[in-house]
């Protein structure tokens, strides 16, 4: 019998709790933890979601496994109906997507993200870019961010490159303030902005200015492991909870959606060590 | 007509042209030689699926230049046409491998140095401007977008308060590619398409673009095309048609083939290397190295490729063993 569960599946659990039944939810690419969380949570807790799959923009399909690129026929198998891209972007610019899923390689206190560019208008390292996210990050009812690179290990200099970053330095999907430091409030956007921030160390929530704050950890990691891997300083929760682990059906499930392990390549190699006791 | 990407000068948008030629056949040389230096180009297909990978490959083979491209999800496509020294600025809205690979290497390059203008873009914004070309209107407006950097890179985005409702929009202009290249599964030889499976922006593209130039795997008479599904893309949007039997390899064109992640490792150690071992190990072999589209399928094995990528229609236990092997490969 299984008796413990990987770290992947530990926080493909803690995704799949920010989503809720009756409402329509929609991933992006390159994102297999997400994928899988959907699948997840349309099996258990939400089965009147609407689960809209990125790049093939299928509604609610089953596929047979996850493939390692999200544009595949695998991905839309057993879809009941497919959507064109204008039509998911309509849907959210009418109001009517309820959760998308977010990331970058920067990410700031306000839940900002920076998929664009290291250095801007000079730029230094040129990042893929954010597809819809910059539509989506103010049209989705809410946002779940996510990384698995919270943790930002010292180079020989001693100097550590966060990805939870003081500032962004372009923002492409945004959080709940500009720049400016404008409240994202202000300017009308049918979207209320970053709701949970998911990493390998830690769950965030945004407090009512909007801002990360703390409420939980793993069981293996610590608050301090937390707060020295990171470029700004989180609120607290009163009280900073241990994020439970995932029943064993939970497990099983996400072992048979994904029996290639296509999610690992989104956790690194020390993350991939880490075990966690299941009931 | 509208010109924003240069951030130029803006006219009014012009009568579009419509294609009515019976027989739009033609070889894939041809079809290549029709994109110009300096075109604003629209690449059908998305990440891993539905590349037009033979016309691109055409098309740096004939050496053109100064290409600016406008794209939502994209990956090998656009990284080759960097790699291929095609590309003077990019427009799309992400170019990458996804999580299995990671970011684009020659994409990079271009970019970083220069020789490439960054003026990214997202989907949904993309989607207004190539809508707001279909419907012959200058600009469309949307609510996001206001309050990231985008406005900053896109100077030529207007704010504007709603006459209606008082709530603050922003304006994005119309945008008309010179010509939208798509590989479609089916086509016939009046240039009717069909496309099986996401569309992805294809439809949008061939609408909003002065010339359509597709390749199929298969042209077949109009009522057998109505058979397979009907038209996606009617004719008079298309100009020119090629069949080019594996013509989106290594991206995929299911039913046809599956995506070949063996080649893709391939492209992208070479790529990773760096520009030098990128034309020695790739460029040299698989796209200068084979001068038509004949000798590049026998570089990648033939027939035996050909079988190996198609066999995901065994089921779904095969389709696994495909990206098992991959996987291991």
């Amino acid at each position: 019998m299984t008796t413990s569960c990987t770290f992947g599946e530990m926080m493909i659990a803690a995704l799949t709790r920010t989503i809720a039944d009756g409402t329509l939810v929609f991933h992006g690419f390159g994102s297999p933890l997400i994928q899988l969380a959907m699948h997840v949570a349309k099996r258990t807790h939400a089965p009147r979601m609407i689960l809209v799959a990125g790049a093939t923009y299928g509604v609610d399909p089953e596929p047979p496994f996850l493939a390692p690129t999200s544009n595949d026929w695998v991905m839309d198998r057993g879809a009941s109906s497919s959507l064109g891209i204008e039509e998911l972007f309509d849907l959210a610019a009418a109001g009517r997507m309820g959760r998308m899923f977010l990331s970058g390689l920067q990410i700031d206190r306000w839940g900002n993200c920076n998929v664009t560019a290291l250095g801007y208008p000079n730029i230094k390292l040129k990042l893929p870019g954010g597809g819809g996210g910059c539509n989506l990050s103010c049209d989705a009812a809410h946002i779940t961010l996510w990384t698995t690179a919270h943790r930002s290990p010292k180079d020989a200099k001693g100097q550590r490159r966060f990805r939870l970053v003081e500032d962004c330095d372009f923002i492409t999907n945004l959080g709940h303030r500009t720049r400016d430091g404008q409240p994202a409030k202000e300017l009308g956007h049918r979207g209320g902005g970053p709701q949970w921030l998911v990493t390998e160390l830690g769950l965030f929530d945004f407090d009512a200015d909007g801002h990360a704050r703390l409420t939980a950890v793993y069981r293996d990691t610590s608050l301090d492991e937390v707060l020295e891997n990171m470029g700004f300083t989180p609120r607290l929760a009163a009280k900073v909870e241990t994020i439970p682990a995932p029943e064993r059906s939970v497990v099983e499930l996400i072992r048979r959606l994904d029996p290639l392990k296509v999610h690992e390549k989104e956790i690194r190699a020390e993350d991939l060590r880490r075990e966690f006791a299941i009931t | 007509m509208i010109f924003s990407l240069m951030g130029g000068e803006m006219s009014k948008t012009e009568p579009r042209p419509i294609y009515v030629d019976s027989d739009k056949r033609t070889g894939l040389d041809d079809l290549a030689a029709q994109v110009k230096d300096g075109s604003v180009v629209a690449v059908g297909g998305g990440l891993s699926s539905r590349e037009p990978m033979a016309l691109l490959r055409a098309i740096l083979r004939r050496g053109v230049k100064g290409l600016t491209v406008v794209g939502s999800a994209h990956g090998i496509d656009i990284d080759l046409l960097s790699g291929g020294g095609a590309i003077s600025r990019s427009s799309e809205s992400y170019v990458g491998f996804e999580q299995d690979f990671g970011m684009a290497p020659n994409y990079r390059r271009a970019l970083e140095s220069g020789a490439v203008s960054v003026d990214d873009s997202c989907c949904y914004t993309l989607v207004q401007q190539l809508r707001a070309a279909i419907q012959g209107l200058p600009f469309l407006p949307i609510r996001s977008v206001r309050g990231t950097s985008f406005p900053s890179l896109h100077p030529e985005y207007k704010r504007m308060i709603c006459p209606f409702t008082g709530e603050e929009l922003l304006l994005v202009p119309a945008i008309e590619p010179e010509v939208a290249l798509i590989h479609a599964q089916y086509g016939d030889a009046q240039g009717n398409l069909l496309i099986q499976g996401p569309p992805v922006a294809d439809i949008l593209f061939a609408k909003a673009s002065r010339e359509v130039l597709a390749t199929v795997e298969e042209i077949v008479s109009t009522a057998r095309l109505k058979e397979l599904g009907g038209v996606s893309i009617p004719y008079f949007y298309v100009t020119a048609v090629s069949e080019v039997p594996m013509g989106a390899h290594p991206t995929a064109c299911y039913p046809f083939y599956a995506y070949d992640r063996r080649h893709t490792v391939l492209y992208y150690e070479a790529a990773r290397k760096g520009a030098d071992a990128f034309l020695a190990e790739y460029l040299s072999v698989f796209v200068h190295g084979a001068p038509d589209h004949a000798d590049y399928l026998a570089q990648i094995g033939g027939e035996k490729a050909r079988a190996r990528l198609s066999s995901w229609r065994d089921g779904a236990e095969a389709w696994k063993r495909l990206y098992m092997d991959e996987a291991m490969a």
